[in-house]
Parts: C-alpha cells; sequence; structure tokens
C-alpha cells in the first residue's frame, strides 16, 4: 500500500501480529459451534436427535418421514444423524463413543444384534407409552408378527417396535440350478437335499463357480445350521414377564403360547454334539469344494458374484432383492426358498426399530417419533424399493417386488407364520465379545479335520464363557 | 579502559534485557499454540489413560477404582497374550522385511538407475504410504480372495490351486505382513536414499583401490556408514510395528482364530467393543512399556553397532 511519500508503508512486527491475532479471533468465532460442538444435530436445541447407520444421503432419504411427521407434530423438531458403519457392531461402537463424549442421540435405530445392549445399558422401556397407547397400537400390532416383536421384549419389557426385519432364507440362482438338470426345491428340503444340489451345481458348472457362499458373522454364517439343526453355539432361554402385551395385543394369536418376556442367552453351548454336527455338515461342504471357506466379516462383494452368476446359492433376506436387481438380475435369474430343514426348519431373523435413550430430553417426543415411525403411512414412505422387509405383513406384497423379483416372494413373510419358533440372532448385552468369540472360531473349525474343529469348538467355548463372565 | 570495560558489560546487559523481554513474549506466543495443543491431546490423555487402568469403567456407568485388578486380568488373558506374540513375531518378520527392502531397492535405485529415473522410482515407492492403510486393506482383501481374487487368478496360469489366503493361519498372516511391508517400506527407503547420498564417492574409490567391489563393497563400506541411518530407521520401523493396527484389523479381523490379532486390536476390541477401558488402558500401558523398553534397548546398543563418519 502507498504511504504519503509513494513508498510501499512498511509492515511492522506489531501490524502482522495485531493481523494475526485478528485472523485467529476471527477463526475461532467463525468455528465456535464446530469447537463445542453445538452443530451436533439437536444439541443446544430442544431438537429430537434421531442416530441411523447409514450415509447422509439415508439421512436424507428420511426427509419425507420427517416432513410429515412435523405435520403431524408441528411442536416436536426432528433431527436426523446419519452415522457411517461397516456392520451393526461398528455403528453400536460409534455410538458409545457418542454417549462417552456427552452427545448421546434421544432415538437410535437399534438392530437385534445391539436390542439386549441397548435394553440392558441404555435404552429406555416403551411399556407404559404401549398401555397408554394400547387403542392406537393395536392396528401395528396386528399387522406384525409377534416372532418380530419378542425379539425386542427384554426381561419382560419392550424397548423396541420392529421396523423392518429379514430371515436367512436360501437364494439360488436359477441359472445353475436348470444348468443342474434341477428344479426349485421343496419348501421342506433337507440338509442332505441342499448337498445333493450342491454337488449337482458344482458338476455343471465352471471351476470357478461356488455353489454355496457363506460368510463368517452372526447373520447368515453358521448360525442357520444350528437353529436348523435344533441347538445353537448359546444356549437359548426365556425370561418370564410380559404377559401383558402378549394378552394386549395377540391374545388370539395361535402362537401365543410360545411368547416370553424375552430371550436369554447367559452360557455357552459350544461343545453341544449338535453344534459339532452342524460344523461337521459345513466342514464337509467346503472339504468338498462344495462350499467356500468364509472369510470374516465377508460380504460386501456378494451381490455382484451372485448377480454375475458365480454363486449358486447363498442365505440371505428380503433385503437382498434391490441390490441384486440394480446389479442387473432379472426376477426370472434367482429365486429364494426357506432354509433347508435338519432336525426342524427353525430360521433365524435380524429385525430393526427405533430405542429411546434413558438420556433422551423428551422421552414423551421421542415415544411420537417411535410411534410414528411404526406407522403404515410412515413405513410407505420409506420403504419404498425392496431393500429390506418391512415387519408390516401388509406391505410385503405384490406390489414391491413387482417387476424385481423373487417369484417366491411369499417366502420371506411366511418364513415366520410356517416356522413360529423361528428366533432371532444371538445377541446377548455383551454381543460384540460373543460375536467375536463366535468368528474368529469359525474358519478354523471348517478348515481343517476333526481334531481341529473339535479344538476350534472348545476354543470356542473357553472364550464364550470368558464373553459371558464379563457380561455377569 | 577499565572504566570502559566496568560499563560496557551494564549497559549490554539492560540493553539485552529490554530486547530480550519482549522476544521471549513472542517466542512463548508462538510456542503456545503446539504447547497448549500437546498438553491436551497428547500429555493429558497419557496421563487419563495412565489412571483409567486403575478402573473399571464401560463409559456408561461411573468408574470404580480396582487397583492392579485390570493388569492382573490381562496378564491372565490369554487372548491378550496371543496377540502380544503375534505383535512381536510380526514385528521381528515385517521390520526385517521392510529394512531389508527398502536398503536393497535404495542401493539399486541410487547406484544403477540414471538420475530421472531415481527421482521417478523415490515417488513411485512412497506413494503407498500416502494412501489409507484401510483403503488399501479393503482393495487387498479383494485381491487375495480364494475364490474371486486376482492372485489366485494369475497363479492359475502356473498351475497353482487357489490358496486360501485369508482363512488359513499361515496365510492371513503372510498377507498382513506383506500389505504392511509393501505399504510402508517406502520411508525407510527414502531414508536409505538420503544416507547413501551422504557417504562420500572418495570411500569407494578408496574401497575399490582396496579390491573392495561388489556385494564386499555394500557389505564392509556401505552398511557401516550406513549404520546410523539404519538405527533411526529401524527405531521407527519397530515402533510403527508394535502398533500395527489397521491391516490385519479390516484384512483378517485378527483371524481365523487369533492368529493375526495384535496387540492394539485388542485394545480396540476390550474398550470398543468390551465396553472395558480400564483394561484396554492397561493392555495400553503395557504395550508403551514394551516399546520404550525395546526403543531403549536399541540405543543402548547402537553404541556398539553405529559407526558415525
Amino acid at each position: 500500500m502507498p504511504g504519503s511519500d509513494g513508498k510501499l508503508r512498511e509492515i511492522t512486527r506489531r501490524t502482522a501480529l495485531g493481523a494475526l491475532g485478528l485472523g485467529i479471533i476471527g477463526a475461532t468465532t467463525a468455528s465456535w459451534p464446530r469447537l463445542t460442538g453445538m452443530d451436533i444435530p439437536g444439541r443446544g436445541d430442544s431438537s429430537l436427535s434421531i442416530a441411523i447407520m447409514g450415509t447422509a444421503a439415508d439421512a436424507a432419504a428420511r426427509q419425507r418421514v420427517i416432513d410429515a411427521f412435523s405435520k403431524v407434530h408441528p411442536e416436536i423438531r426432528v433431527k436426523v444423524q446419519a452415522i457411517q458403519a461397516v456392520d451393526w457392531k461398528d455403528f453400536f461402537t460409534k455410538i458409545l463413543t457418542m454417549v462417552a463424549a456427552g452427545t448421546p442421540p434421544d432415538v437410535v435405530y437399534v438392530a437385534t444384534e445391539g436390542a439386549q445392549l441397548f435394553a440392558d445399558k441404555l435404552a429406555h422401556p416403551l411399556d407404559e407409552y404401549l398401555r397408554r397407547d394400547a387403542a392406537d397400537m393395536k392396528e401395528y400390532f396386528a399387522d406384525v408378527h409377534p416372532s418380530l416383536v419378542e425379539a425386542f421384549m427384554y426381561k419382560g419389557s419392550l424397548f423396541q417396535l420392529p421396523i423392518d426385519w429379514n430371515a436367512a432364507n436360501m437364494y439360488y440362482n436359477t441359472g445353475s440350478l436348470r444348468s443342474a438338470g434341477l428344479e426349485r426345491p421343496a419348501d421342506n428340503w433337507t440338509h442332505t437335499d441342499f448337498r445333493a444340489t450342491l454337488a449337482a451345481m458344482r458338476k455343471a458348472n465352471t471351476s470357478d463357480f461356488t455353489p454355496y457362499y457363506w460368510t463368517n458373522r452372526l447373520f447368515g454364517g453358521v448360525v442357520p445350521w444350528l437353529y436348523a439343526n435344533d441347538t445353537s453355539f448359546l444356549k437359548e432361554t426365556k425370561s418370564t414377564g410380559g404377559d401383558w402385551l402378549w394378552t394386549t395385543f395377540y391374545a388370539n394369536d395361535p402362537s401365543r403360547s410360545l411368547r416370553s418376556g424375552g430371550y436369554q442367552w447367559l452360557e455357552p453351548n459350544a461343545t453341544d454334539p449338535r453344534v459339532f454336527e452342524s460344523f461337521d455338515y459345513l466342514r464337509g461342504l467346503v472339504k468338498d469344494g462344495l462350499g467356500v471357506r468364509p472369510e470374516e466379516g465377508g460380504g460386501s462383494s456378494l451381490v455382484g458374484l451372485f448377480a454375475s452368476g458365480r454363486i449358486g446359492t447363498t442365505p440371505a433376506g428380503g433385503y437382498w432383492v434391490q441390490g441384486l436387481n440394480e446389479a442387473g438380475m432379472t426376477e426370472d435369474g434367482f429365486d429364494v426358498q426357506f432354509f433347508p430343514r435338519w432336525r426342524t426348519q427353525r430360521h433365524q431373523f435380524g429385525t430393526a426399530g427405533y430405542a429411546i435413550m434413558k438420556t433422551a430430553k423428551d422421552k414423551d417426543a421421542a415415544w411420537e417419533w417411535v410411534k410414528f415411525s411404526a406407522s403404515l403411512d410412515a413405513m410407505r414412505l420409506v420403504f419404498t424399493t425392496p431393500n429390506t422387509t418391512p415387519s408390516r405383513r401388509s406391505m410385503v406384497n405384490e406390489q414391491l417386488y413387482a417387476g424385481k423379483g423373487p417369484r417366491h416372494w411369499k417366502v420371506f413373510y411366511d418364513t415366520l407364520d410356517r416356522f413360529p419358533t423361528t428366533g432371532p440372532i444371538p445377541a446377548p448385552p455383551q454381543q460384540a465379545a460373543v460375536e467375536t468369540a463366535l468368528m474368529k472360531n469359525v474358519s478354523l473349525a471348517v478348515s481343517g479335520d476333526e481334531a481341529q474343529l473339535k479344538q476350534a469348538l472348545e476354543s470356542m467355548q473357553r472364550d464364550l464363557e470368558l464373553a459371558l463372565r464379563r457380561q455377569a | 579502559m577499565s572504566t570502559a570495560t566496568s560499563i560496557r558489560p551494564r549497559t549490554r546487559s539492560a540493553a539485552a534485557k529490554d530486547e530480550r523481554h519482549p522476544q521471549r513474549w513472542l517466542a512463548w506466543a508462538f510456542l503456545a499454540p503446539t504447547v497448549v495443543g500437546m498438553g491436551l491431546f497428547t500429555l493429558l490423555p497419557i496421563v487419563a489413560s495412565l489412571a483409567l487402568a486403575f478402573f473399571r469403567w464401560d463409559i456408561i456407568s461411573p468408574p470404580t477404582f480396582v487397583g492392579f485388578d485390570n493388569f492382573a486380568e490381562v496378564v491372565q488373558d490369554p487372548t491378550v497374550r496371543v496377540s502380544f506374540l503375534n505383535t512381536i513375531m510380526f514385528v521381528i518378520v515385517a521390520v526385517a522385511l521392510q529394512l531389508g527392502v527398502a536398503l536393497a531397492l535404495a542401493i539399486m535405485v541410487q547406484e544403477k538407475l540414471p538420475a530421472w529415473l531415481r527421482v521417478f522410482f523415490r515417488s513411485a515407492f512412497f506413494f503407498p504410504l500416502i494412501l489409507s492403510a484401510a483403503s488399501v486393506s479393503i482393495f487387498m482383501r479383494y485381491l487375495f480372495n480364494e475364490q474371486f481374487g486376482v492372485v489366485n487368478w494369475l497363479l492359475s496360469f502356473v498351475g497353482i490351486p487357489a490358496v486360501p489366503w485369508l482363512t488359513t493361519p499361515g496365510g492371513s498372516a503372510a498377507v498382513v505382513i506383506l500389505v504392511y511391508v509393501w505399504q510402508n517400506f517406502g520411508f525407510s527407503f527414502l531414508l536409505f536414499i538420503g544416507g547413501l547420498a551422504s557417504i562420500p564417492n572418495e570411500t569407494y574409490e578408496a574401497a575399490a583401490l582396496d579390491g573392495a567391489t561388489g556385494l564386499r563393497k555394500h557389505l564392509h563400506v556401505t552398511l557401516p556408514l550406513l549404520s546410523p541411518t539404519t538405527l533411526v530407521a529401524s527405531v521407527m520401523a519397530i515402533i510403527n510395528a508394535l502398533q500395527v493396527f489397521d491391516q490385519p484389523y479390516v484384512l483378517t479381523r485378527g483371524g481365523p482364530g487369533d492368529s493375526t490379532r495384535t496387540a492394539v486390536m485388542v485394545i480396540f476390541e476390550s474398550a470398543f467393543q468390551r465396553l472395558e477401558f480400564g483394561q484396554a488402558s492397561a493392555i495400553g500401558v503395557i504395550l508403551t512399556i514394551i516399546i520404550l523398553a525395546i526403543t531403549a534397548a536399541q540405543l543402548r546398543l547402537s553404541k556398539r553397532f553405529v559407526f558415525y563418519q
């Protein structure tokens, strides 16, 4: 800048420091909301903060529901925060970090994997609200299978309303089946029929084809086989209580007598002979080249591989349909059948719904969101494509799967009706430790000889004992 | 003269005092952000995690003091013991490979390649280091998939059947080491390039006159003169390798079994999956002590094996 004498004015140290100071003050002021965490959704105002697993796009997709909710409850402001995570375990870790940081959300969308963790430590029961609004809620419960509801019962109280769910059914590639000269398997096909199907597929296809692809995780891994063989790696019991809910909403349901105050997994069961038998069956599939040796937590590339015709069968739920469609599969290119029968045909399922946090600022407002989200209107806004299975029976219809398949989409909800003992993912409050104990031993169990299998199951038993003891 | 001498220091001292004060103030002003940052984000967490090691805390309930219980439980936990053993084995193999590959490539690039290619390779070998370890590991996970991976597909052309890279203990350990070394050798490579450049040509010429060429030249001239660089490279490589997490976590989740579970993975699992923050801190304290001990041992040994020109 020229001075009066025409020379450039010298920038003194004082001027420079002053400018620096002003810069720091300006930057601090501008970023104050970030520095203090005031920009965290719901913080610093009375908004209801809702955390879901997903991307910013998933949060934006909820906008139509928020708009609809705002029309009904203009007094309640809602902010949805999408949290990206690899899987549910990762998502819960991030929620716990938010709790530790003193910025917990008011409502969290929680899947079965974390239902008991939240119920035990973080969530507020819905009982008082359900009793109060029983008349409004009858329509919801009449449309939702009690097995899904029971999965969210914990020690006699209900903590979540199921919004969506998926069972581990068996997807198959129709082209691979046809090339093996096979027809659609029967509804009550057995584990031996399944093995014969895989062997026929193996014979009819090229060497890079995999007849059975499965993943090493709590859902869709080894657990569906354990359930079909009437066992599990954890001893399953049920707690008492909750009669008021079943009497109020499911008094005339044929499976009423099966219902309880919630599942309990208190002891390990990995050394049960039936667990050994189930693992040995899978070991046989791997050994004979009929099934893959599962990677830990794998499955991210599964849709693409299945759609490219390189996989014959895999366990999955209704959440797969949209992905397969987007990957280019026609509605005739794949189909779904019940999981094969062994001693039983009990399936495994996972479900999800909103949980109100104990720390929620306004629990009444949170309940209004939970109730609204379970309404038919809200669920119609959310589930426009088959990227999961809605918990409401009336929504699992021809319209949802039109033009996308599978032909036998009724299998999805029929799983609950045909097999009412179908149970949730075994996930006690220490789900993360339990899942790690299971996953880390599965690959070893199915990769070697019988002695290695026995050793892996004994190791799993020890790890589970440790995980569950920590729980106590 | 004597009068002048007695006055001058006083005058200087007074002037210096006047000048130094604002400079001291300025120095502190410039240092303050770093000092405050270090205090808040490095020192405080270190002290807090040291204190936390004596408490049981699950984030949700208030912490309770348990004395040395966390340390006792951690020491008895077979998973923790295996993970520390895995980490030590990993450090031995990965650091040896990392330094070996980096040194060999540095000598090759420095000696055999023209100047313009040297610049290219310096950047090319450093490039993996700036990539996200998680992204690299996800990518590698696809490459090493037993059924559908490119690696097995390529091996099939030479008649090698599909290798279960990520589902057997040996295979998964090999892949974790391979991916780690591939991503990290670039830093040691750059250090060695710098070290090699500082060795005077005259030394090699003198060695050549004495008949030392080829491998002997490197054994008797390059390696001893490069020992200060090797010391720095090995200290940094060992400290980094002891903290390995991303590659095993993304590639294998520590499996199969506990075959690729490392100390930092157990810290993460204890804290964020089992909600045992006290135990996680206790493992962290033990790991820190091990890192300090190994580094101290290295520096002590360096007195014998490091030669300065």
